[in-house]
């Protein structure tokens, strides 16, 4: 439900307006940045802000279960693997954020607010003269959030519940067929050959020297010198271009004084 | 705290469902226990096995008409009609998945991670076993498409959805040539289904908040007495709608459809032009017949727009099509049109005709992918329609197989083309929706235009250097062919009993 | 209807009816299926399939002469049931169906022995043979039919048979073109058709002509007249008729052969054929007669003033038989008695018009498969047997006594006449200028063809005669173009009357006698003028002209109206369905006629779909259907 239908429709308590209001925004300010930012791990963390925001929603409505498990479980557990396979794999330079389409953006973001304003508008009409029943009835008719999930789970859906299984032995299935290669034993390199190949000529045998450390700058971003004086272009992540430094950085700062 | 009663559950109604999934885990368990070279010969017996016995107790429950599973599951004459349905074609379907002779090693890839032009992909390229990883998957979304249309509730529906979805992704993506389209159109089909399986849990939620209720019952008890905002309900079902017509491929819906079936292997495409489809409009039939009957006027003028504009988007756009694969993947969506009519004429003749156009057009489509299986040159399947020109010279036989196909597809009579078109636009008519009728009509005569086209270019075109030969289909691929032309033409001149089948399965349980 | 119409179940010979379709049928799958196996005697299977049929079409006619009840049907299986709707796979073999056999039979029969001639050299002569046998067995079945479903089922096979006749020389794009207006002006007509089946299903739960006949009086005179519209539109799409008339002469692109039995003999007869056989819905509504009275004056009347202009031997014969189509539609809207006299026409018009094909294609064989008629001229000395053959076709259809035109012809005029208020003179004129207009152009087509100067090509220098596979044929033609007029004119309308009521004529404005020495008259007045201005020949290239015969040369704009009304909105409609489709398909798309084939380029663009552009287009229609159901709920369409 959109926010704006819930503020129209329902009379609050002011401690749930309060919480609403500002985290409301937040969860909006989240999906905005998720969308915009060039960066996918910046969105992947404004994601995680939205999704946080979601949970305490859930638990102001009486929904403890649902809101737990959205931070425990989505916020805490999916999306910090999701960001760590984003740091692991590297964000590619070469992706283009360009829109090559046009007229795309301005069409899409006119149609999202077209989309999202007839949905405002129309639950706003339809819920102005509801009042809300909340979920204290139903989470005492079983005792409790989780016990009267559970017995829904267990009763009612409990074919759909166990079929979800199905899902998931797909997902897995699916993630092995597309992401895995098998290597039979004569595709696997033996050690004696993966030594050959280290000291074959040409191949660099030792390991890769690091990024510069200087006074002035330790950032891997920059270089380090060969004995030569130039810089080591392989001393640096490959992704990044190698920064020559300024005269001014190099410049003596005073400190040999 | 009380204590919980599992509701009861009818194991033996359940039973094609439950064999599915079992054999599609048996499957996965095969894929980790078998060596690689046998798993091919395991892994068809065991599908082939499953998918009669999943019949076998299709027919058995034949009079079953109850709910199950605590009200989640519906059994009943179109629930049982469909999933034979489904079955049957997904057998025909399995067929053509499991040829290895026409292309050594399969339809599959071997290994679909292995980078796309990499040496080690060309080498696979030239005969290594596909991947058998592949049948555990169509197990898989056949069991989801027999639950997705007897779910009696929308949760149920939305899990059944996924199921059988998730699947169809990835065969999409398992194509042994031209793999980069194979991939393009899977990561396409699973973003755009992803979105439509979002407006379809929105609209879930809207319903819910109309009725209190997601059962389907509930829904049209709500419907009937017609309490709660109209908003919701109309919003509910407008999201519903979309997203089942996703997966029915009606324009505006439609977009994903000629990609993903151009670019998925060939058997692939014709399991989801034969089974998805009728999966989808079984599940629609069922939202709209025993949920929101009650909603029929209001409903009605705008979900017949969209059949009108998917029957002249997929005729109109048929006739601009280079690639057999697209030509028939806008046929396909046309298709999709004319069922909307059978399903919009809101009667049980409505449901029967319905039911009776899937079974056809099902059959014809198989055996027109499997056609297309046939005609290839080095390279492959050779789908450009120029390369089909004078074909009849190179090889009668199937150049005559496909034009008795295309001729079905345009609705000439003596082909189930003919019968189906007719039981539905007669449905539509006898439920006073005359617009939709014409419309049908004068769109399927535009639409035997491209079909003719082709069979023009076929037979009376010289075969140039690039025309491809026919290769010699192997028994899988025949057994195949053989059954869906012998059905195209049974159901053209003998459609009686398909007919009163049909009659007799239309009545849904509420 | 007063008496109630009842159909008697076949016994003996009559049951064996079936094999009239099964035996060309079966050929044509054979010659089709067995490859170039067949090359060598397909032909003769192809005639023997379709002489065997007459024979046994000729047996049948004679067996039911000896019935009491003249409509024999037989059931061979249930076609479709859905409810209380029941579909009979039935054949029906009554007067009206016995003279369409016999003459599809047999006027087919020797045009497939001459097409075993024509198509010597012909690679393609097996498969040619056994699309035309298929389409005698798709015509079969449109007539033998004993419900609409069956006829439409016909008619569908007699159209597809048609088109790949008609684009059987693939290789020249005009054939091409012409197949696909040929295909898609036909179905304009089906569609029609299709909806009036429809119509009638819903209104009377029944489509076998018996029921429909026994309760078309039930019906309002509004459904009636849109019944009997639709039919009409379905009658005129196969029938070459106004306002879809410009496909039959593009569909001269064929054989001739094709050009003579298809659309001359039989299957553009099909509308008229439709028209007679659903006299019970016509007859009901005067309205509707009036309709169908106008569209064949219209068009008897347009096809002979562009016969009259046209310089190509099988257009002129195309636009001649359009005009003569128009005057049987003329014949069966008058209603009563001339609906028989429709049919004798069209069984005459069969003879000579199939003659005159014949002619024009052995006039072809021996100049080279020239068909400008101001290249011909001089070639009666050197083609005896086409130009007498030619000759008696040209005073038949001209209608000059006693030969079979003024027969068949002449009592339609009468009928015109006998129309019961002032359109009587309208329709009548109308009717005789026709006959003057026809006996001017098929003189001028004579006079070019086999007198006056020769003007040949240089590459011409001695034109022969056809072989006697083709004469033959040519001479039983016009044996049966001299007396078929004459010897039918009486009986066969009595023969039909079971089926179109019994004869009730009108009183004619002017007299009887009158009338035919005006025809007569007319007739020689337009020949006489032809032969004054034609017989020193014609020059060879284009002659400036009036407005009149300019737009006659320009089918009168017709095709200028059909691009306007039906191809202009089709090429838009694509276009704007591809722009929405959000696919980059190339400017190659050319409306509905969009050309086969493709370059790489195309291959490339094939794959510009942005996923993202789908997602929006998908959220377009998303907003869209919100945006409908929200507006039903709110009442705004209301």
């Amino acid at each position: 439900m959109t926010p704006a239908a819930v503020l129209a429709a329902t009379p609050m308590s002011t401690g749930e307006m309060w919480v609403f209001i500002p985290l409301g925004i937040l969860a909006l300010v989240g999906a905005l940045g998720m969308v915009a930012a060039r960066n996918a791990v910046h969105s992947a963390l404004f994601l995680v802000l939205t999704m946080l925001c979601l949970g305490v929603f859930y638990i102001v409505q009486s929904g403890p279960f649902l809101g737990v498990a959205q931070i425990i479980v989505y916020t805490g557990a999916i999306m910090m693997l999701f960001l760590f396979v984003l740091m692991l794999v590297g964000r590619d330079a070469s992706d283009s954020l360009i829109e090559t389409l046009r007229g795309q953006r301005v069409a899409a973001i006119l149609l999202g607010v077209g989309f999202a304003g007839l949905v405002c508008v129309g639950l706003g009409r339809a819920l102005a003269g509801t009042t809300a029943k909340g979920l204290a009835e139903a989470n005492s008719a079983h005792g409790g959030n989780v016990q009267g999930l559970a017995s829904l789970l267990f009763t009612r859906y409990v074919f759909a519940f166990e079929v979800t299984s199905a899902l998931l032995i797909t997902a897995a299935v699916g993630a092995m067929l597309l992401a895995h290669i098998e290597r039979r034993k004569g595709e696997r390199p033996t050690q004696p050959e993966q030594m050959r190949a280290r000291f074959a000529p040409g191949n660099y045998p030792a390991p890769k020297a690091g990024p510069g450390v200087y006074a002035t700058s330790d950032s891997v971003a920059t270089a380090g010198l060969l004995p030569d004086g130039t810089l080591a272009a392989r001393s640096i992540p490959e992704i990044l271009p190698p920064r020559e430094l300024t005269s001014s950085e190099t410049a003596p700062k005073g400190t040999d004084r | 705290m009380n204590d919980l009663k599992l509701p009861a559950i009818d194991y033996a109604a359940l039973a094609p469902m439950l064999i599915l999934f079992g054999v599609a885990c048996l499957g996965v368990l095969v894929e980790a226990a078998v060596p690689r070279a046998r798993r091919g010969l395991v892994q068809v017996p065991l599908g082939l096995l499953g998918l009669v016995a999943a019949l076998v107790f299709v027919i058995a429950e034949a009079g079953t008409r109850k709910r199950t599973a605590g009200e989640a599951i519906a059994i009943d004459g179109p629930a049982l009609f469909l999933q034979g349905a489904i079955i049957v074609l997904g057998v025909v379907a399995l067929l053509l998945i499991a040829e290895r002779s026409l292309e050594p090693g399969g339809p599959f890839v071997a290994q679909p991670a292995r980078p796309v032009g990499s040496e080690a992909d060309r080498s696979q390229a030239a005969g290594e076993g596909g991947a058998t990883e592949a049948y555990p998957l169509v197990m898989f979304a056949l069991a989801g498409m027999l639950l997705f249309v007897a779910a009696n509730d929308l949760l149920t529906m939305f899990v059944a959805l996924e199921v059988f979805s998730l699947p169809l992704y990835l065969l999409c993506a398992l194509a042994r040539r031209r793999r980069l389209l194979s991939q393009e159109a899977a990561l396409k089909y699973f973003l755009l289904g992803a979105y439509a399986s979002a407006f379809f849990l929105f609209g879930i939620a809207l319903i819910y908040g109309y009725a209190g209720a997601i059962t389907f019952s509930r829904i049209h008890q709500a419907v009937t007495a017609g309490t709660g905002s109209g908003v919701l309900l109309f919003a509910g079902l407008a999201l519903l709608a979309i997203g089942l017509l996703f997966k029915a491929a009606a324009a505006p819906f439609h977009v994903w459809t000629p990609d993903v079936y151009q670019g998925a292997p060939t058997p692939i495409t014709s399991l989801m032009a034969a089974c998805t489809k009728t999966a989808a409009f079984g599940a629609l039939l069922r939202v709209l017949y025993v949920g929101f009957p009650g909603a029929t006027w209001d409903f009605r003028p705008i979900i017949g727009v969209i059949a009108i504009l998917t029957m002249l988007v997929g005729a109109v756009l048929a006739v601009t099509q280079t690639d057999m694969k697209r030509l028939l993947a806008y046929s396909s969506i046309a298709n999709a049109g004319y069922l909307l009519v059978g399903v919009l004429a809101m009667t049980p003749e409505g449901v029967s005709s319905t039911l009776f156009y899937l079974v056809a057009y099902g059959f014809t489509v198989i055996a027109a992918f499997a056609v297309v299986t046939l005609v290839r040159d080095a390279d492959g399947e050779a789908t450009h329609l120029s390369r089909w020109a004078g074909l009849g010279r190179r090889s009668p036989l199937f150049a005559g197989v496909f034009t008795f196909l295309l001729l079905a597809f345009a609705g000439i009579p003596l082909t189930s083309g003919f019968t189906s078109k007719f039981a539905v636009f007669g449905a539509a008519f006898g439920g006073g929706q005359v617009w939709l009728v014409v419309a049908g009509v004068v769109t399927s005569m535009l639409l035997a235009f491209p079909y003719l086209r082709v069979v023009v270019m076929m037979w009376l075109s010289e075969p140039g250097e690039s025309t491809p030969s026919v290769s010699v289909p192997g028994a899988f691929t025949s057994a195949a062919l053989v059954i869906g032309v012998l059905v195209t033409l049974l159901l053209g001149v003998l459609p009686g009993p398909l007919l009163d089948l049909t009659t007799r399965a239309g009545d849904f349980v509420r | 209807m007063e008496h109630t119409v009842q159909f008697a179940p076949a016994t003996g010979l009559l049951s064996g009816m079936w094999l009239l379709v099964a035996l060309p049928a079966v050929s044509a799958a054979v010659l089709l299926l067995l490859g170039r196996r067949a090359d060598r005697w397909g032909h003769w299977l192809g005639c023997l399939s379709v002489g065997a049929a007459f024979v046994l079409g000729l047996l049948s006619f004679f067996a039911l002469r000896g019935q009491e009840n003249r409509a024999v049907q037989l059931n061979l299986w249930e076609f479709i049931s859905a409810g209380s709707f029941r579909v009979d796979f039935g054949l029906l073999f009554d007067p009206l169906s016995a003279v369409f056999v016999l003459l599809i039979t047999g006027v087919g029969f020797l045009i497939h022995v001459y097409a075993v001639g024509y198509m010597e050299h012909d690679e393609g002569r097996r498969r040619f043979f056994g699309y035309f046998n298929l389409f005698v067995a798709a015509m079969l079945v449109l007539v033998l039919g004993n419900n609409y479903v069956m006829t439409f089922l016909g008619w569908e096979g007699v159209g597809l048979a048609s088109y790949l006749l008609i684009s059987f020389w693939y290789v020249r794009p005009s054939a091409a073109t012409a197949g696909k207006k040929a295909f898609l002006m036909n179905r304009v007509g089906d569609a029609a058709f299709v909806i009036a089946i429809f119509l009638l299903f819903a209104q009377l739960g029944t489509v076998n002509f018996d029921g429909v006949a026994n309760q078309v009086h039930t019906l309002s005179s509004g459904v009636t007249l849109m019944l009997g519209l639709l039919l009409l539109l379905g009658a005129t799409g196969k029938s070459g008729q106004f306002p879809l008339t410009a496909w039959l002469p593009d569909a001269m692109e064929g054989p001739t052969p094709v050009s003579a039995l298809i659309h001359a003999a039989t299957m553009v007869t099909g509308g008229v054929y439709l028209i007679a056989r659903s006299n019970f819905i016509f007859t009901a509504n005067s309205t509707l007669q009036l309709v169908v009275v106008s569209v064949g004056a219209l068009t008897l009347l347009i096809g002979a003033i562009i016969g009259c202009a046209k310089d190509d031997i099988k257009r002129v014969l195309a636009w001649s038989t359009v005009s003569q189509i128009g005057y049987m539609f003329l014949g069966v809207g008058l209603g009563g008695a001339a609906y028989a006299l429709a049919i004798v026409h069209l069984l005459a018009h069969g003879f000579f018009k199939a003659g005159l094909f014949l002619g024009a294609g052995s006039v072809m064989h021996g100049m080279r498969d020239q068909v400008d008629i101001r290249r011909f001229g001089g070639l009666w000395k050197y083609m005896k047997i086409t130009w007498v053959t030619f000759g008696l076709a040209w005073l038949a259809i001209i209608g000059l006594p006693p030969l079979s035109g003024f027969f068949s012809k002449e009592p339609i005029i009468v009928a015109a006449f006998e129309r019961k208020d002032w359109t009587a003179w309208l329709f009548g004129i109308a009717a005789l200028l026709g006959a003057g207009l026809t006996a001017f152009y098929m003189t001028r087509l004579f006079m070019l063809t086999f007198h006056g100067p020769k003007r040949w090509t240089d590459d011409i220098e001695h034109p022969h005669e056809s072989p006697p596979i083709m004469t033959i044929p040519l001479v039983l033609l016009a044996v049966g173009s001299v007396a078929a007029g004459g010897l039918m004119v009486g009986p066969v309308p009595k023969w039909l009357t079971p089926v179109l009521g019994h004869e009730v004529r009108g009183e004619a404005v002017l007299a009887h006698s009158a009338i035919t020495i005006l025809a007569i008259a007319v007739t020689l007045i337009g020949a006489g003028l032809a032969y004054l201005l034609f017989r020193d020949g014609t020059a060879t290239a284009p002659q400036p002209a009036g407005a009149l015969v300019t737009a006659a040369r320009k089918n009168l704009y017709i095709d200028a109206f059909n691009e306007a009304v039906f191809e202009k909105p089709g090429i838009f409609l694509t276009r704007a369905l591809v722009f929405l489709d959000g696919k980059g398909i190339d400017g190659a798309v050319n409306g509905i006629a969009a050309s086969v084939g493709g370059g790489s380029g195309r291959l490339r663009r094939l794959q510009t779909g942005f996923v993202r552009s789908y997602a929006m287009s998908m959220l377009t229609g998303a907003l869209l259907v919100v945006a409908a159901f929200l507006a039903v709920q709110y009442g705004w369409f209301a």
